[in-house]
């Protein structure tokens, strides 16, 4: 295997090349031209998380290269900041984003706890902020923030159409669940239990696993041994752990897998082809949707990163468009915060995901597509595992098909 | 000259006090979380610069205090006046509690309070009905007596400023009392010290539970700088962080923790702006340092100087003299 | 038939756990050396070994590889930058601290940020079948085999040969062995080469089951804290003891009280050092 070993010289490469590039990027910072937008973003690059803050970046990057940075006859600068996954770290790079490199508006930050964080800034600079990826569901719904929209997901919009799709599509009737321990592993999950005890299922067990849980044996022993199904929700380094160890145990001879947010694209490439075939996430995207638009995205961040995209990457893309979009919308003028705001909430974008508009709560009614794990032939990157829907959910709401108010009057889901 | 020690520190004050005059909301905003955990790396210190105690457990009380004022704020709209002695009453009950650690020496003692730190870390993640878990608690209000609320960033930067002058002027006098010459001299022998009368479980103690309240003092200034709180305040890290800056800047000095919050801060918060492998730099600081200021960035001036005024009698330290660190050669 | 599954889980854990405290322990024992980039060395061999892995599609070799890459660099980690600190373990904790970001952050340039698993050789994929109808990953019983070996050769080799009663001598107290003739820096070398090895080993081994990524270093160099502080730091025996009762409460806890994983091993470290400070083989150093 070449590709592996060049792989790491080439980045050492890259460093080098980027460490001394930074140098004149220092210098030159001040001058900061009048006329240029410049839109703040804020990713994880160190960290547990660097690997989806580093696609997220390349999402954003790869969509104003393809608009050759200008949009309404401005110039287009993208001032990246490490958060490194730490809140104190993401609301100080806020600041210094407002305040130092004077953006007009800032995109991110990625991890759901940073999302009250970034958003506290946007209340006290009336910024705008466009929310992506973090999913933390109070920040469109109990602590709205005026100046903040979100463009991707929140956490039990995905979950939602899963418990639908368990009780009415697979026919299950009772299952297990395993959930991250942490907010968004309680969203998304009890959002999945909610639509499907409504629906009529029951719950078999209710299991939660901390974020690095280092050995997932005792976790799946834990399972009752007549439950037929268990629907999984799982992050990070945890989603290759609990994979090996379900079958290392032999658990798929007793069970089936679900995973109702498991195997992202970033993560298909350290398992094997017992991957095939299984459920592997409900998700506002995922690589193997089959439209134009999305095509040409795969094809392109395919060609440029050896890769194929994860749904960061597809998310700090579409923020992107979401921006170009408005601010075209009203002939670059970006200083008008209020008319920014607004032309972000009226246009209606056509992403690689699909069509996508915000609600009246500021959040994307979209869809969501529950995937199946596929071996494909890419003309790129040869054979691989891609995750292929297998039902959409069109035009789903954060609220589902509940009313609202209702739902706000419910309260946040917490195990 | 026993008060120049004094004059320097309030002339470092006005220095830092002039800071909004000319830099914006960012540099302000960045030099209030410098004079923060600048006194958390102090706290430490007082442990670990004079009694030769290395705590990797006071994020818990600074979590403390900033959750205690938090969860009081938002949850149940208690006013400020009565948050923040609450803040600080929890985060020094805590210091109550734990300060039984002084009974260990050594490696042992970090290695407890390791332990002692992950259990409160543990409580703020896990404990979400009430912590807010990951997410933490946002929207703090902005600090108010009554109808007077101060929202800007520069006025709550010279509150900061000023309750940091004022706890190090008393850290001063407190590590120069007997209470402070005794810990010394426990750091450099406690069986001498128990020979002379004094009591090592007793006098440590107290330290603990003094630095476990100065730790909580940094918390209140936290959470009104932040106005939220989650549970990476309580991490190791923070921990981990406050003991670097302490030895970085200098142990058993005043203004070694704040220098060393200084470097870390801005490496963290700037640097990482313009220069990808701020990490790198960071590692490599810490290194530098060990091998050629082993005393930390203040044991580096006053070497300096000393070579500087080879002839005088005396050497004037930059805020309190300097530990000499025991080092047997290799 | 649970408890024996739990069981197991938590003895496979231990034997990891095992590799990475020995060098630990052993290295604080002999030099007093409070090494928190053992963490770091555990990272980077696991990802050299990775590469090794990637390339010749050997796992044995990569292990081998790992291991020998982290026993030159922690050479010369020690010799250039430890050495020089003496005794000051402020020195050492800011020093190792240190040496630890900048071999993460440089890890992290080159292997990137993804999770990413060392390939096991077929042998050692899927489930075993053992008696009573338990099914068990192949990978991680031979792990406790291989682990349980570890630990056997180096129980051996410390209590039972000649090499280990200099080393035992030194642990004890270094200046009487220096009076004795023995040459001290050629046996720091050698268990300092030892303890960097079998961390090396660990992260190619750990690898496979756990994954390689960022802060990956910190997280498991917690767990090999609290076991040399169970077991008493300084003692192999600790190291041993320590392994096992760690790996054993993690994986009873998370069975039993899942809601309290982050306590159930945590609280009784800290009750345990509160009564008993040198852990259960430790002694006041």
């Amino acid at each position: 295997m070449t590709t592996a070993l060049t792989l790491p010289l080439r980045r050492l490469a890259t460093i080098a090349a980027a460490a001394l590039l930074s140098v004149p990027a220092f210098v030159g910072q001040a001058q900061a031209e009048e006329d240029e937008i410049r839109i703040g973003i804020l990713a994880p690059l160190t960290g547990p998380l660097a690997s989806p803050g580093q696609e997220m970046v390349w999402g954003h990057e790869m969509f104003w290269e393809q608009k050759g940075h200008t949009v309404a006859g401005r110039d287009v600068r993208l001032v990246i900041a490490d958060t490194a996954c730490n809140p104190d770290q993401a609301i100080t790079q806020a600041r210094r984003l407002v305040d130092q490199e004077e953006v007009h508006t800032i995109i991110g930050p990625l991890c759901g706890h940073e999302g009250p964080a970034v958003a506290q800034v946007g209340r006290e600079t009336g910024l705008p902020i466009l929310l992506d990826p973090a999913g933390a569901d109070e920040i469109t719904k109990w602590t709205r923030v005026p100046s903040v929209v979100r463009t991707a997901l929140s956490a039990s919009q995905i979950g939602h159409p899963f418990g639908d799709y368990l009780y009415n599509e697979l026919g299950l009737r009772s299952a297990t669940f395993i959930g991250q321990d942490y907010t968004f592993g309680h969203e998304v999950t009890l959002g999945a239990i909610q639509t499907f005890t409504e629906l009529g299922g029951e719950v078999d067990e209710l299991i939660w696993t901390p974020i690095g849980t280092t050995d997932y044996g005792p976790v799946i022993a834990g399972v009752p041994s007549d439950s037929e199904a268990v629907a999984v929700t799982i992050v990070g380094a945890d989603r290759v752990r609990l994979f090996d160890a379900w079958f290392d145990f032999g658990m798929d001879h007793r069970h089936d897998i679900i995973g109702t947010y498991w195997l992202q694209e970033d993560a298909l490439p350290q398992v094997d082809d017992r991957a095939v075939g299984l459920i592997s996430n409900s998700l506002n995207y995922v690589a193997g949707i089959e439209t134009p638009e999305n095509e040409a995205f795969v094809e392109a961040y395919a060609e440029a990163h050896n890769r194929i995209p994860s749904w960061f990457a597809e998310s700090g893309y579409t923020a992107s468009l979401w921006a170009h979009d408005a601010i075209e919308a009203i002939d670059g003028d970006i200083e008008d915060r209020e008319a920014f705001l607004d032309a972000v909430r009226s246009v209606e974008i056509d992403a690689p995901r699909g069509p996508l508009r915000l609600d009246e709560y500021d959040n994307p009614i979209q869809n969501v597509y529950v995937s199946e794990v596929q071996k494909r032939d890419h003309p790129v990157l040869g054979e691989i595992l891609m995750n292929v829907p297998v039902k959409t959910y069109e035009g789903v709401s954060q609220f589902w098909t509940w009313d609202p108010e209702e739902f706000l009057e419910r309260g946040p889901y917490e195990r | 000259m026993p008060e120049r020690g004094a004059l320097t520190l309030i002339f470092v004050a006005a220095l830092v006090a002039t800071v909004p005059l000319f830099a914006g909301d960012f540099w302000v905003s960045l030099t209030i979380k410098i004079l923060v955990l600048g006194l958390l790396a102090l706290s430490v210190d007082l442990l670990l610069g004079h009694a030769g105690l290395l705590s990797l457990c006071h994020a818990a009380f600074f979590a403390m205090s900033a959750y205690t004022v938090a969860i009081l704020q938002v949850r149940y709209g208690v006013p400020m006046l009565i948050a923040v002695p609450a803040g600080l009453a929890m985060g020094t009950l805590l210091a109550l509690v734990f300060g039984v650690s002084v009974r260990t020496r050594g490696v042992y003692f970090i290695l407890v309070t390791i332990a002692l730190g992950f259990i409160v870390w543990g409580v703020t993640y896990r404990w979400a009905s009430f912590t807010g878990g990951d997410n933490g608690i946002t929207n703090v209000p902005y600090p108010a007596i009554g109808d007077f609320q101060i929202t800007s960033m520069t006025a709550y930067f010279y509150v900061v400023l000023l309750v940091v002058l004022g706890c190090v002027l008393a850290y001063r006098t407190l590590v120069r009392s007997p209470f402070g010459l005794v810990l010394r001299g426990l750091k450099s022998s406690e069986s001498r010290m128990r020979s002379l009368g004094y009591s090592p479980l007793r006098h440590l103690y107290v330290a603990f539970v003094l630095s476990g309240f100065m730790a909580s003092l940094a918390g209140v200034l936290y959470i009104y700088f932040n106005r939220f709180v989650n549970p990476a305040t309580a991490h190791f890290h923070i921990s981990v962080e406050a003991v670097l800056m302490a030895i970085l800047g200098g142990t058993g000095t005043i203004l070694g923790p704040f220098l060393g919050s200084v470097v870390i801060m801005v490496l963290r918060n700037w640097v990482s702006g313009f220069f990808p492998y701020y990490m790198t730099l960071m590692g490599l600081v810490f290194i530098v340092t060990v091998l050629f200021a082993p005393n930390g960035i203040i044991g580096l001036v006053n070497s300096w100087r000393a070579r500087r005024a080879r002839r005088a009698k005396t050497t004037d330290a930059v805020g309190t003299e300097p530990e000499a660190q025991p080092r047997p050669q290799p | 038939m649970s408890f024996i599954i739990q069981t197991i889980n938590g003895l496979s854990l231990a034997a990891l756990l095992f590799l990475l405290s020995a060098g630990f322990t052993l290295t604080f024992g002999l030099m007093r050396v409070v090494n928190l980039a053992h963490g770091a060395l555990y990272l980077i061999g696991g990802y050299v070994g990775l590469s090794v892995v990637w390339t010749t599609d050997n796992f044995w070799l990569g292990i081998v590889a790992g291991g020998f890459f982290v026993v030159v660099l922690a050479a010369l980690i020690d010799r250039f930058l430890i050495r020089p600190t003496g005794e000051n373990h402020l020195a050492q904790v800011l020093l190792t601290v240190g040496v630890a970001i900048v071999i993460a952050d440089i890890a992290l340039a080159i292997w990137g940020g993804d999770n990413l698993r060392v390939p096991t050789p077929e042998m050692l994929r899927g489930p075993i079948f053992l008696p009573g109808d338990i099914i068990y990953p192949r990978y991680r019983f031979v792990l406790i085999l291989f682990g349980l070996a570890a630990a056997v050769i180096m129980w051996v080799l410390y209590r039972r040969t000649q090499i280990g009663a200099i080393v035992r001598a030194g642990v004890d107290d270094r200046e009487m062995a220096s009076a004795l003739g023995i040459n001290i820096n050629l046996l720091f070398a050698l268990v300092f080469a030892v303890g960097a090895f079998l961390a090396g080993v660990a992260g190619v081994v750990g690898g496979a089951f756990l994954t390689l990524y960022p802060g990956v270093e910190w997280e498991i160099l917690i767990l090999a804290l609290v076991v040399v502080i169970v077991g008493g730091l300084g003692s192999l025996e600790g190291a041993i003891v320590g392994s096992v009762i760690v790996g054993l409460i993690d994986a009873y806890g998370r069975w039993l009280m899942p809601e309290m994983s982050y306590f159930v091993i945590f609280a009784p470290m800290a009750v345990l050092l509160l009564v008993r400070p040198t852990g259960i083989f430790g002694q006041e150093h």
